[in-house]
């Protein structure tokens, strides 16, 4: 419609609906990132995939909007005094180099199997990881809030892991604990290269900062918004190399994102340690459930198994429901949670 | 604790039921503890202490804040956040004392903080002895004060900057919370009207952006500054817009939080091992 450009990529036009639902999403997106660290975006690139952008664009855009939005998030939380920049930066840099191992799995998986093997391979990554470390910080956040330890990132194996003294020793001071960058490196590649993979490298780098490195949860998700920006600004740049960023929709979504990003990071000084863990594992399952819905399409693709069309598009619009709903369901908790930690504080107050 | 055992002894119960003009009366008879300050909120450990003593010796207390720096070049801005704070630490200061039955008389003085300690000894009769906040150095008030001076210290006290200024993580519930509240507003109407007119200017001439923002290249340059730019306004738009709304951090969990990296750097440098007020005497 506006020239030469749409002859190279289509960029789609803008109504009403289509700036609402970016707004809401974004800033549904924005309150669970600012939170736990990561999210939202897993429901943006499909989500703007639907409103009729190309794939590359939506995600490229995701991209974009992802890392302002972790570097607002991260000011703030910093105020707060909950981030590690040193261990961000550090986990960031190699995050980087695992986002690019990433895209080369993806590329290899794509040569050999096409686009259905590769989108099957997204989708069981993305149920296998989410399950498994889901349901690990699940079991943890239940614990921690019948029996509230001192210290809830205080686990067996982060101690060990802290106590081997292996060269490059760095002494994290936000983070109050002293660990080998060794330990450091593969917490970072994976969370880059789910990152590559699925969008959200924090569902890897929270639960890893918490149970390996040994940060509290609400250190790791803060650190994790700088981790999200140093990876989100490298890939934002490659992609507006190619030209394939849509910078009203990054604006859009952003305008939406950093009021939720702001409320999310408040939220974080208002509730207990296993409320971050908690949240984050409820998404993490929901998520799961819906990605499990898509299988079928891709299975079929493949000629693994033989659904009608009509199952076939029932469960894929499913599985975009269950993922809108994990996100929702999320924000709810977030914000219950806010409010009535603020009624309660004060009361308190009033009383004191 | 305490309210059993007032409660055990009538006497400071009926007194204290008695009503208001008889609290003043036995005020201008009861010796009293004059607690100085300069700085806007009076520290806590300084008032559960004066507080004590007075509860035990049963004395009244006089507060005094000091405006060291009445005349300061910023179209009053320091007096009025000073007032507000003063009347702040004063609420605090009277709640305290009112859980152990002790008067507490309130005043802001204006001046240098020896000279006015000289007048108030003087004007006011039977002042037993002073207790001095942070922030006040022992010499400056020793030499024009007729009785003893004691300055409190806890190892809750900080460099010298912390002392002197009031520092904003440590403001507790007690915050100057109407000023702020009008500096986010005014903060939330100037980055509000700097980002909507940064969307205006890039959705009034979509094509022109959007020919030269996809063009790849350096031009990649274009929209990672742009989003900077926007991540700038309107995340300051953003934080204000909650702020002005009083949707603010919990108080407690920052201070809860920042509190770990105070302790650690206490026990490197000065480790004390008992934490308790004490008294230092001069006189």
């Amino acid at each position: 419609m506006h020239g030469p450009i749409n002859e190279v990529i289509q960029f789609i036009d803008l109504n009403a609906y289509t700036i609402t639902f970016l707004f809401l999403v974004g800033f549904i997106g924005g309150l669970v990132s600012g939170f736990i660290g990561s999210g939202g975006a897993f429901v943006l690139t499909p989500g703007m995939m639907s409103l009729g952008v190309p794939g590359t664009v939506a995600v490229a855009s995701n991209m974009c909007h992802k890392f302002p939005k972790a570097l607002v998030g991260a000011i703030k939380r910093y105020k707060y005094g909950q981030v590690d920049i040193k261990l961000g930066l550090i986990m960031g840099v190699f995050a980087e180099i695992g986002v690019q191992v990433g895209i080369m799995v993806q590329k290899y998986i794509l040569d050999k199997w096409g686009q259905a093997g590769s989108n099957l391979y997204v989708s069981i990554i993305f149920v296998l990881v989410l399950v498994t470390v889901g349901s690990f910080v699940m079991r943890d956040a239940i614990k921690m809030k019948r029996a509230p330890t001192e210290a809830g990132a205080g686990t067996s194996l982060a101690k060990r892991l802290q106590q081997i003294e292996l060269w490059p020793m760095l002494t994290l001071k936000t983070a109050n604990l002293r660990i080998s960058m060794w330990f450091l490196v593969p917490v970072a590649i994976a969370t880059g290269m789910l990152a590559a993979t699925i969008a959200v490298g924090g569902f890897i780098g929270v639960p890893g900062l918490m149970y390996i490195v040994g940060v509290t949860s609400i250190v790791a998700s803060a650190t994790e918004l700088v981790i999200a920006f140093v990876m989100g600004l490298g890939g934002t740049l490659i992609w507006a190399y190619y030209g394939m960023v849509d910078i009203r929709l990054v604006m859009i979504i952003l305008a939406g994102s950093l009021f939720g990003v702001q409320l999310g990071a408040i939220g974080t000084t208002y509730v207990k340690d296993y409320m971050i863990k908690y949240v984050m594992a409820t998404i993490m399952l929901i998520v799961a459930v819906s990605r499990f819905f898509a299988l079928p399409k891709y299975l079929n693709e493949l000629h693994l198994v033989s659904m009608s069309e009509t199952a076939v598009t029932v469960t894929t619009k499913m599985s975009f429901a269950i993922m809108c709903l994990a996100l929702l369901i999320g924000a709810s908790i977030i914000l219950a949670s806010l409010f009535k930690a603020r009624r309660l504080e004060k009361m308190a107050a009033l009383n004191a | 604790m305490n309210n059993e055992t007032d409660a055990s002894r009538p006497n400071p119960q009926e007194d204290h039921l008695s009503g208001e003009p008889a609290l003043s009366d036995r005020q201008r008879e009861r010796p009293c503890i004059m607690v100085v300050t300069r700085n806007g909120h009076m520290s806590e450990h300084v008032m559960d202490y004066a507080v004590n003593v007075g509860h035990r010796l049963r004395y009244a207390i006089l507060a005094v804040h000091v405006d060291t720096l009445p005349f300061f070049r910023d179209r009053g801005r320091r007096s009025r956040l000073f007032a507000a704070a003063m009347q702040e630490s004063a609420a605090l200061f009277r709640r305290k004392a009112e859980g152990k039955e002790v008067v507490v008389e309130h005043l802001g003085e204006l001046g240098k903080i020896g000279s006015v300690v000289s007048r108030l000894c003087h004007s006011k009769k039977r002042i037993e002895f002073i207790v001095i906040d942070k922030g006040i150095r022992l010499e400056e008030i020793v030499r024009q004060a007729p009785v003893p001076v004691f300055p409190v210290l806890t190892s809750k006290q900080g460099l010298f900057n912390k002392t002197l200024f009031h520092h904003p993580k440590e403001k507790g519930v007690f915050a100057m919370s109407t000023t702020s509240r009008k500096r986010h507003l005014n903060h939330c109407f100037l980055f509000g009207a700097l980002t909507t007119g940064l969307y205006a200017a890039v959705f009034a001439n979509q094509d022109v952006v959007m020919t030269y923002f996809t063009k790849g290249g350096v031009f990649a340059l274009l929209p990672v500054a742009t989003v900077f730019a926007v991540s700038y306004f309107h995340g300051n738009f953003t934080s204000s817009f909650w702020s002005a709304l009083g949707i603010e951090a919990s108080k407690k969990g920052v201070a809860k939080r920042v509190e770990p990296e105070i302790t650690v750097k206490e026990t490197v440098v000065a480790p004390r091992p008992d934490t308790r007020p004490r008294v230092q005497v001069n006189a």
